[in-house]
């Protein structure tokens, strides 16, 4: 199945595995840095809201990794779409489109949605794939297996709900 | 250091756009059980990272001869529900938190919207902390005792 990029060939999912756990151990035996990505979240709220939460430490503390790591993330978007057959904005959604169809409000709409789940959840849980599902199954961490298998359960229902349910593919 | 966090962030970046884990199609997939590419990319990072994870543990170091501090998650109940919370987002958007910021990066107009959302999401969180912290047993929150 080609990506929703520019329809290329995605690398194997043996090096991209490898791929991730080299970022994730060099971020730690270089930089000292538990990799984590959904804590940016708070990163960014800490700069304008004024509550006790985005006041950690945890928070403070880590903004000035966390904040270019995150810079990095969209650079590296940005370079895997320029290099792989030119930059330009779009709405491709692949088989939303398809399926569901919607528009680009409706769709603005979802993904707004979809995010709310992500941001309050993320938070309620202290992590995400990256800081549960890659550093803290890999580090045997109890916290988050019970969390990896909740996101994976939940993401499997809804998945299934929508498509095989809602929307028959 | 900046540059260093940059530039990781970007192989990362690179990595996630080009593997399908910042792909919409993969992520359905993923969880519509058609394709085993998400399931082996994350098997795959956690087989590599838990044994060098245990090695740079036992080492005790870091590269320049810091000592290693790698903090631990608490355990509550928001680690299962907040979870499921997250897994109706991440098939939603078809997008994680790292994701999302690679998928804008692409030029994936409606992330900017995914972004919004999460980061409402979570502003929403840090406002009823303290009021939904005993439902979910959350830690007391530590402010300020450090120099940032």
């Amino acid at each position: 199945m080609p990506l929703i990029l520019h329809g290329l060939t995605p690398i194997h999912w043996a090096a991209a595995g490898a791929g991730i756990a080299i970022i994730t151990l060099a971020l730690l035996f270089i930089a000292n840095r538990r990799l984590g990505i959904s804590t940016g979240f708070e990163d960014v709220c800490s700069f304008v809201l004024p509550v006790a939460y985005f006041g950690r430490d945890a928070v403070r503390l880590a903004r000035g990794w966390r904040l270019p790591f995150i810079l990095g993330l969209l650079v590296g978007g940005f370079l895997s779409a320029a290099l792989g057959g030119g930059w330009r904005p779009t709405w491709d959604l692949g088989m939303f489109d398809q399926v569901i169809g919607f528009g680009h409000a409706g769709k603005l709409a979802w993904m707004f949605a979809g995010g709310l789940f992500i941001g309050f959840g993320t938070r309620l849980a202290d992590g995400c794939t990256s800081g549960h599902g890659i550093f803290g199954l890999s580090n045997f961490e109890l916290p988050s297996v019970i969390s990896t298998l909740s996101f994976l359960a939940a993401g499997i229902a809804t998945t299934q709900i929508v498509y095989r349910v809602v929307f028959h593919l | 250091m900046a540059m260093l966090y940059l530039a990781l962030g970007a192989i990362f970046g690179f990595i996630l756009s080009r593997s399908g884990a910042a792909d919409y199609n993969y992520i359905q997939a993923m969880f519509l059980f058609t394709s085993f590419q998400l399931y082996g990319i994350i098997g795959t990072a956690v087989a590599i990272t838990a044994p060098g994870l245990w090695l740079i543990k036992r080492y005790g170091r870091t590269v320049s001869g810091r000592r290693l501090v790698v903090p631990l998650k608490p355990q509550h109940r928001g680690n299962a529900a907040g979870g499921v919370l997250f897994g109706i987002g991440w098939s939603m958007c078809g997008m994680c938190p790292g994701p999302i910021f690679v998928n804008i990066g692409e030029g994936k107009i409606y992330a900017i919207a995914a972004l919004a959302g999460a980061l409402v999401g979570a502003g929403l969180f840090g406002a009823v902390y303290t009021r939904v912290q005993d439902l979910f047993r959350l830690p007391r929150l530590v402010v300020g005792t450090r120099d940032g």
